[in-house]
């Protein structure tokens, strides 16, 4: 195939998929609204969104299920945008796994061996290799309904890698499965990725999810990229109060930019004035919101009076949601819970919390 | 039988059951009629019920045949009369299902014509089992506008003029007996016809087949297909002559001189039918050849009862449309007889139609 | 007693009801078959003489074979118009598909003496396509073999009975996920591969389905042959009702219609086990 036999230079120096100021619109309803995007080689990356933000649809214009909207797709430097699904050197697990249910599993696993340039006698040797790697080959003579939630996952997984694709597309795949066995394929999923050396392109609601798994996070909102980032510059660093919202549930208190100072900026809120780190390139005057997640914010003797109006044991600690100033903020608590109704005090480090942007 | 004829069967069934007991229990007798929908109108029986305190329950029949079914299996205790074919009155007999015309008690039989008081059929040993009762002839009916000339049998055998336009009633006695006619098979040979007659007819009724636009099953089928021209001639009842030449088509029809067949159907009497019953029911046959019915059939029907009691109360017009005015015509005529290897005629006509 | 074995009691009514119903005409039938006629009495000593009739006759042979050879050839004309109507109808007919379904079976409603003399009316020597053909100059004179002919029974067969056809596909297209396509396309299958390795095997049992149905029931129509098939309008069912009915050759008839109940019964076999086995893949038994 002529994408496999680009040089591993070009690979490198490249990125492998290029997302172009892509558009979709269905009628009036318009689900990817101008998406940029770049997935680099043998990395893990994750469409993060509630539904209806647009990352499935994204991911089914990857794959060649829906025609774009406007915009350019390249993988590898070739054009996508022509090429039907089944001339894309991309494969896809399936939300609901797309098992065949007429063909049994190591039949489900050759299928698309037969339209790659693989002898005709090695196609079940090499089915079964993959079946192997998902720990699935006593299965091999089974049809996919005798399985498990858990097995079909594999063997869509082994469907798709047989390929040896260049682009894999993970479309929600562990949203069937229960949290337990969620969390060991996300386990397995990762490995896999990083032994096959892979590029996964994955899909989920879920930030949990996200962050097991990916290298890179890309928050979806409303068909826009809201932002991009490791995990961690995500979680620690949102660049706004809706993606602080979503990962993680900070409180956002609003406020306006007083100007620079420190390592970030000076913040009057309705909670008084603060000097906290922040995204980059808030003017003065600009309006903006303090992120404090439940595990920054602690009870103390000084600080700002707040009511306790819920306290709700989670094991490790008790989450008391507090109002103050008309906010309502949650905190991780250790101790004995104060009774709602009470009245606490609210502090924070304000080296550890930060600023975001209002709106993308 | 189709699902029409068994609907009536059904419901036939169901009236039985329904007024059986019932008419049992009136103070008047209660006979039973089975016979065709057509003969018991209720004002040609009006005269019979305010002259006899008799009380008459009318069950309709779809076909002979289904007549013949329903007595074989045990329907003959309720019934009390019953209306066959003259040609199937000897299924009966043979059955065993009968019992004779006491002619004491029927004495409007003495004006049946002669052609039916000299027929061999409806008798067994000299007994009458099935008294003729009303009769007619089945003609062809050709279009007169669409026709050179008056048609004979030979129009269904001869020549390309009409080929795809005729059509032959689906009835294998019927078939069989016009293929002997045409042959030139005499009346007394016709219904006992050996192989090599046989294979004859065969043989010209495969002809007949490449001829025929279709065979007919309902006589409103054949009506509309004579109506829209897709159908110029065919071997027919009588009712679309009357019925097209009323809507202005100019009709013809033809009574062949190598042979009509006619057909007539008898009225019989179940065995085990007695006292009371019986006399009612023999009441009921005499007022059946009678003058008063005689009238109201060949106005209504129309149809010719099988004695000259109503003859001289018809016009002229009313005579000629149902074929008493010039009775020499019954010399011409073929009546239906079973043959006794009509299950071979049924194959024979099967393989003609499957050929 | 056990709830279940309660419901087992509770049922017997309705299964002796349907043993009486539909079983014993057909075992009385049966026994018929090995008896004989001679007039008005049948002799019931038993003998295979009817079942030796069917096999030296070639008129009842050739019925019998024209009744399964048109039952074949209208399920088969069926499944090529139903398959495409059904996946349209499954797949995109959208908000109008409840509409379109009843428009389907309109047909359905209407008697079938109707349906035919409508047949009659658009192909009879005078109907409304030689009409049309004439006056557009196509023909000088009327097509006779549009009516009265075995094309015309075909067609009115096969518009009769493709509802049959189309609801048991239409069935199986609702039950055909979209996705199994789209893998299939992900896997680098083709149109037609896509067809041939996915649609076509998950939509077999629906297509056997309505095969059957279509089948028997076009086996069974002797009306419409009789009605529309003109001279050549003879079928095995027909001759069944003369020898009952005018031949009172019962035993004959009954041997005929036992011969055409197994042949029936044999497809039905064939297309029940070809049914399981795809369903055994659906179901995963």
């Amino acid at each position: 195939m002529a994408v496999a036999a680009k040089t591993a230079a070009g690979r490198r120096t490249r990125p492998l998929l290029e997302v172009i100021a892509l558009h979709k619109s269905y009628g009036s309803v318009q689900a990817v609204r101008g998406i940029d995007l770049s997935l680099a080689n043998e990395s893990y990356v994750t469409l993060l969104g509630p539904s209806g933000c647009g990352k499935t649809t994204l991911l089914r214009m990857v794959g060649g299920f829906e025609a774009i909207g406007s915009g350019t797709l390249m993988l590898d430097g070739m054009r996508l945008d022509d090429l039907p699904a089944n001339r894309r050197p991309i494969n896809t697990v399936f939300q609901s796994y797309a098992l065949f249910p007429h063909l049994s599993v190591l039949e489900n696993v050759a299928f698309g061996l037969s339209y790659r340039a693989v002898p005709k006698d090695r196609i079940k040797a090499r089915a079964r290799e993959a079946l192997a790697t998902v720990r699935m080959e006593a299965m091999a003579d089974r049809r996919p309904r005798q399985l498990s939630g858990g097995q079909q996952q594999r063997v869509a997984l082994a469907r798709a890698i047989v390929n040896e694709p260049r682009l894999l597309l993970l479309d929600e795949p562990l949203s069937a499965l229960d949290r337990r066995m969620r969390k060991d394929m996300q386990i397995e999923l990762k490995d896999l990725q990083r032994r096959l050396g892979m590029t996964f392109l994955h899909v989920t609601h879920d930030q949990e999810e996200a962050f097991a798994l990916s290298d890179r996070i890309v928050v979806m909102r409303d068909g826009r990229i809201e932002q991009q980032g490791a995990p961690g510059d995500i979680y620690t660093r949102p660049a706004t109060a809706y993606v602080a919202d979503f990962i993680g549930g900070a409180s956002c208190l609003p406020g306006r930019i007083l100007g620079p100072a420190g390592k970030g900026y000076a913040i009057e809120t309705a909670l008084g004035r603060h000097v906290v780190p922040g995204v980059a390139g808030l003017s003065v005057g600009a309006r903006a919101v303090l992120c404090l997640r439940s595990e920054q914010v602690a009870l103390g003797d000084t600080g700002t009076p707040a009511e306790v109006t819920h306290a709700v044991y989670r094991g490790a600690d008790w989450l008391l949601e507090c109002v103050a100033g008309g906010q309502l903020f949650q905190v991780a608590h250790a101790g004995p819970p104060p009774a709602p109704g009470e009245t606490v005090r609210l502090s924070f480090d304000p080296d550890r919390v930060w600023i975001a942007r209002e709106a993308a | 039988m189709n699902r029409r004829d068994l609907l009536k069967t059904a419901l036939a069934g169901t009236a039985l059951g329904a007024f059986g007991p019932a008419f049992r229990a009136d103070a008047a007798t209660g006979i039973l009629w089975m016979t065709w929908e057509n003969l018991a109108k209720d004002d040609y029986l009006a005269p019979f019920i305010a002259a006899n305190d008799i009380s008459l329950t009318k069950t309709f029949i779809g076909t002979d045949d289904e007549q013949f079914a329903k007595l074989r299996a045990g329907g003959a205790d309720s019934v009390d009369l019953i209306t066959p074919g003259l040609d199937k009155v000897e299924y009966y007999t043979a059955s065993d299902l009968l019992q004779p015309i006491d002619f004491a008690r029927v004495p409007n039989a003495a004006k049946l014509y002669d052609t039916f008081k000299q027929t061999p059929l409806g008798k067994v040993d000299g007994q009458t089992y099935g008294i003729p009762f009303y009769w007619g002839i089945n003609p062809i009916v050709y279009r007169a506008d669409l026709m050179e000339a008056e048609p004979d049998w030979s129009v269904f055998f001869e020549g390309d003029a009409y080929n795809g336009k005729l059509a032959m009633r689906d009835y294998a006695l019927e078939g069989i007996m016009i293929a002997a006619m045409y042959l030139g098979i005499p009346e007394s040979e016709m219904f006992t016809m050996d192989d090599r007659q046989l294979a004859e007819v065969k043989k010209v009724l495969k002809i007949q087949k490449s001829k025929l636009r279709t065979y007919w099953n309902s006589i409103g089928d054949l009506t509309n297909l004579f109506a829209t021209g897709e159908v110029v001639c065919a071997f027919s009842w009588v009712p679309p002559y009357y019925e097209l030449r009323a809507k202005g088509i100019d009709m013809g029809m033809a009574k062949p001189k190598e042979g009509v067949i006619g057909w007539c159907d008898t009225i019989a009497v179940p065995k085990g039918v007695e006292g009371a019953r019986l006399d009612a029911a023999f009441a009921l046959v005499d007022y059946l050849l009678g003058p008063d019915y005689g009238k109201m059939l060949a106005v209504g029907g129309p149809y010719a009862q099988s004695t000259s009691a109503a003859r001289d109360l018809l016009s002229d017009e009313q005579q000629d449309k149902i074929f008493v005015k010039d009775l020499s015509v019954m010399d011409s005529f073929v009546w239906k007889q079973n043959p006794p290897r009509y299950g071979d005629w049924v194959a024979l006509w099967n393989e003609v139609k499957a050929s | 007693m056990r709830p279940q074995s309660a419901g087992n009691w509770l049922a017997l009514p309705v299964v002796a009801a349907l043993g009486a119903l539909c079983l014993a005409p057909l075992a009385i039938l049966f026994a018929y078959s090995f008896f004989s006629v001679d007039f008005v009495t049948i002799s019931h000593d038993p003998s295979l003489k009817n079942y030796a009739r069917i096999l030296q006759s070639e008129t009842y042979r050739g019925l019998i074979a024209r009744a399964f050879g048109s039952g074949l050839l209208v399920a088969a004309i069926t499944a090529v118009i139903g398959y495409p109507v059904a996946w349209f109808l499954a797949k995109r007919a959208g908000a109008a598909k409840t509409m379109l379904l009843t428009l389907l079976l309109v047909p359905l409603y209407s008697g079938d003496l109707l349906r035919i003399f409508a047949w009659r009316v658009l192909l009879g020597a005078e109907g409304a396509i030689n009409r049309s053909l004439i006056w557009l100059g196509a023909i000088d004179a009327p097509l006779q073999g549009l009516l009265f002919s075995p094309l015309a029974t075909h067609i009115a067969l096969t518009y009769n009975y493709l509802p049959f056809m189309v609801i048991g596909l239409w069935l199986a297209f609702e039950s055909l996920d979209d996705a199994w396509l789209e893998a299939a396309a992900d896997l680098g299958a083709p149109g037609r591969d896509r067809f041939r390795r996915v649609t076509l095997p998950l939509t077999a049992p629906g297509l056997i389905a309505g095969g059957l149905m279509v089948f028997v029931m076009v086996v069974g129509d002797y009306l419409t042959p009789q009605l529309l098939g003109g001279a050549s309008g003879v079928t095995v069912i027909s001759a069944i009702n003369d020898l009952f009915g005018t031949a009172f050759d019962w035993p004959l008839g009954s041997a005929i219609a036992w011969t055409m109940l197994a042949i029936l019964m044999l497809c039905f076999g064939a297309g029940a086990t070809l049914i399981r086995r795809s369903s055994l893949v659906a179901e995963g038994a």
